[in-house]
């Protein structure tokens, strides 16, 4: 038995491309899912910054030492933009929520009215709303809370007494003011700071079954495809190519053949899964079926291409199935298959955007949760940006299968 | 039917084909020998379209091979060395699918079928998946596919290499039929036996040269070859051999094994026994070997067809 054991462990370490992927799958996954949760590459007591983006629209001194306020605490990075760009980067899934300081609101603060800050969030991502919500709050408290319990004080004393003389209701103005500077006192209610908005509101087909399906299915059909593209590099093996091409068929066709053989696997998955989703899930897949027809049909390509492009730089099936696991893995992991985009730290949300996931994923939001309709130029870019990826690895793929195809008889 | 003129291909340094010629009549059975790297694969790929050449140019069924590709993939019909198949596929399905790659209308293709598989025998599991077919039936199935399309001109590449003699048999009948019909055939093959029973010329190929080409006939003049007695002596010494090798000139002996060449061993082979009974040796084995292939090809390359 030991015999058996020591032989199995000696081809286990002779074959360094299985070796290699059975540490660099796990490894790649323990770091990608640790820096998603927070916690790694950050030093004991570092907080990681939260994106805060903030819209001025009182423009008064007091708004602006507020907002300076917030962006000097390392909790917040406050990113100033306009309402109309703040409102479409939450309606485009890019942002959970935006701050509004609504005009007046330097007068509502020192009149003791509450002060007029709005959150306009994305209901599909009230968690972070919620983390985000609460953390600026309490540092509100800190910059404005003083000032709004001492005009609220004031206001409430010059109510009690309103026969006082002018010269002693200035003194004891003046004594609350100097109160409240010093922070004796901070008792103003927390709600009142802060009135919210959904931009998105809650739909029918609830966030988390759009993330579960979409990214599920998305990530199956990468492991799904790559088989297909590997048709390729079985008809190698086995002479079956070789034979086509003795064939009146030019290259370009076989390969294409191909192509089309692995964009219709895709489709016809990618509509079960979704048709599994509604039976089972109640998923509502007929609200808007020709943006979905779309962008099954785009996702599908973009998948396909990727299936094929790995097989073509590849010379065996078992290569092809080693990276596959690999690739397929961290590009689901960074592209919200595995881990929603949004509860992604900055980073990764950036390097999100280079995965197929990502852009199928955003684009069954679009449809399922954001009810965009089929024009909606934030859906359509994600169209487009999916048959671009597509037609750039079919591209690379046409280019190496040509190659390899030319090579097989040499 | 086709034309081979100055043909050459180098693979990085390495000189597969140096400038071979050669034509092939319609009709004809033409065998390509050659020991392994002689050039006989890069020649048949050349052939059948999928290598480029490096220079020189071919003709198949009066279509030029770099102008017009297309024209001459549809002439030929290549049966490679490996066996081919979708063995998920059953029989009828791939022939079905090979077929077709030819664009030969349905019913026609059909009828093709039905009538291959009867060729072949294999007409009653034309439904059975390959994977479950032996490997004799499998190559069977794979010259089959090659048929379908009525080529001019059929490449076999070591068509009954490892199969049951029964296969072998049917293969060769199937074959001999072809060349009756008078399709065009060029036949690689280490077996000799298959050379001289089917090629009415052969060409022998070497480090990528054509070296001798013709009928068996004129292959046997071109390397001048001698026949063979072979006698086994089981009381040789050393004063016998002196006498043995003053009596005959063209001999070559090792241990007690003598070969004398000459060129009519009926002739000679009598005076040989009784110079040998003269001397006072006994004769334990006496054999004669005939010019064939075999030696011809031995004699012209210096190397057996299986080196």
């Amino acid at each position: 038995m030991l015999k058996l054991v020591i032989k199995d462990l000696k081809l286990f370490f002779t074959d360094t491309r299985a070796l290699a992927l059975t540490f660099a799958v796990p490894i790649s996954l323990i770091t990608l899912f640790a820096y998603a949760f927070g916690g790694a590459g950050r030093s004991k007591h570092e907080v990681r910054p939260m994106q805060l983006t903030v819209v001025d629209e009182d423009k008064t001194d007091a708004s602006k030492n507020t907002i300076a306020k917030l962006d000097s605490l390392k909790e917040f990075e406050v990113m100033q933009t306009t309402l109309d760009t703040a409102e479409k980067l939450v309606m485009k899934g890019d942002e959970a929520a935006i701050f509004v300081f609504h005009k007046g609101f330097n007068d509502s603060l020192s009149a003791g009215k509450k002060p007029f800050i709005e959150v306009k969030y994305d209901a599909a991502k009230e968690t972070e709303v919620s983390i985000l919500t609460g953390s600026l709050t309490g540092s509100l408290m800190g910059f404005i809370g003083n000032k709004f319990a001492a005009a609220n004080t004031i206001k409430k004393f010059d109510a009690d007494y309103p026969d006082m003389d002018s010269g002693m209701r200035a003194g004891i103005h003046a004594q609350i003011l100097r109160q409240y500077s010093a922070g004796d006192k901070k008792d103003a209610p927390k709600e009142a700071f802060i009135t919210a908005t959904p931009l998105v509101a809650e739909k029918e087909n609830s966030p988390g079954l759009i993330q579960a399906v979409s990214g599920t299915a998305i990530m199956m059909l990468l492991f799904a495809v790559v088989g297909v593209g590997t048709s390729m590099l079985d008809e190698k093996q086995e002479g079956t190519l070789k034979k086509l091409l003795y064939s009146p068929i030019s290259p370009n066709k076989i390969l294409f053949g191909k192509m089309i053989y692995a964009n219709a696997v895709a489709i016809f998955q990618l509509t079960i899964m979704f048709l599994y989703a509604k039976l089972v899930f109640g998923l509502d897949i007929f609200h808007h079926l020709p943006a979905l027809v779309l962008m099954i049909l785009a996702t599908a390509y973009a998948c396909s291409s990727f299936g094929v492009l790995l097989a073509s730089f590849s010379k065996t099936r078992q290569q092809v199935q080693g990276f596959s696991t690999l690739i397929i893995l961290v590009m689901s992991c960074i592209g919200g298959s595995m881990i929603p985009v949004f509860i992604m730290p900055d980073l990764m949300r950036k390097m999100a955007v280079f995965s197929v996931n990502y852009w199928g994923i955003q684009g069954f939001y679009d449809i399922f949760w954001r009810m965009f309709p089929i024009t909606n130029t934030t859906f359509l870019s994600r169209i487009l940006v999916l048959l671009l990826i597509g037609t750039g690895m079919n591209a690379i793929a046409t280019m190496m299968f040509r190659k390899n195809i030319l090579n097989i008889a040499e | 039917m086709i034309s081979v003129s100055n043909l050459a291909k180098n693979y990085g340094a390495v000189q597969a084909l140096k400038g071979i010629s050669f034509d092939i009549r319609k009709g004809e059975f033409y065998g390509l020998l050659g020991p392994n790297g002689a050039g006989k694969t890069t020649t048949i790929s050349i052939m059948s379209t999928i290598v480029k050449p490096g220079g020189g140019s071919v003709s198949i069924a009066g279509n030029d091979l770099l102008t017009n590709p297309i024209a001459c993939k549809k002439a030929i019909g290549v049966v490679p060395q490996e066996i081919a198949l979708y063995n998920d596929l059953s029989a009828y399905d791939n022939l079905m699918f090979w077929g077709s790659l030819y664009n030969v209308p349905k019913p026609e293709l059909r009828s093709r079928i039905d009538g291959t598989l009867k060729l072949f025998g294999l007409y009653d599991r034309r439904n059975d998946k390959i994977k479950t077919y032996s490997g004799g039936m499998k190559r069977r199935i794979n010259i089959a596919s090659a048929l379908l399309h009525h080529p001019q001109v059929l490449f076999f590449d070591e068509p009954t290499v490892g199969i049951d003699p029964q296969s072998r048999n049917l293969i060769y009948e199937v074959i001999e039929k072809l060349h009756n019909d008078g399709i065009t055939i060029v036949y690689t093959t280490h077996y000799m036996e298959e050379a001289e029973r089917f090629c009415d010329r052969i060409g022998i190929m070497d480090n990528g040269q054509i070296i001798a080409q013709g009928t068996l006939d004129e292959l046997k003049a071109t390397a001048a070859m001698k026949e063979a007695i072979i006698v086994t002596f089981s009381n040789l010494t050393d004063e016998y051999l002196e006498r043995v090798c003053a009596f005959w000139k063209d001999l070559k002996h090792t241990g007690s094994v003598f070969h004398f060449y000459s060129s009519s061993a009926k002739k000679d082979l009598s005076a040989i026994i009784v110079q040998c009974n003269d001397i006072g040796l006994d004769i334990s084995n006496i054999e004669i070997q005939k010019t064939n292939l075999e030696t011809i090809f031995l004699s012209l390359t210096g190397k057996q067809l299986r080196d």
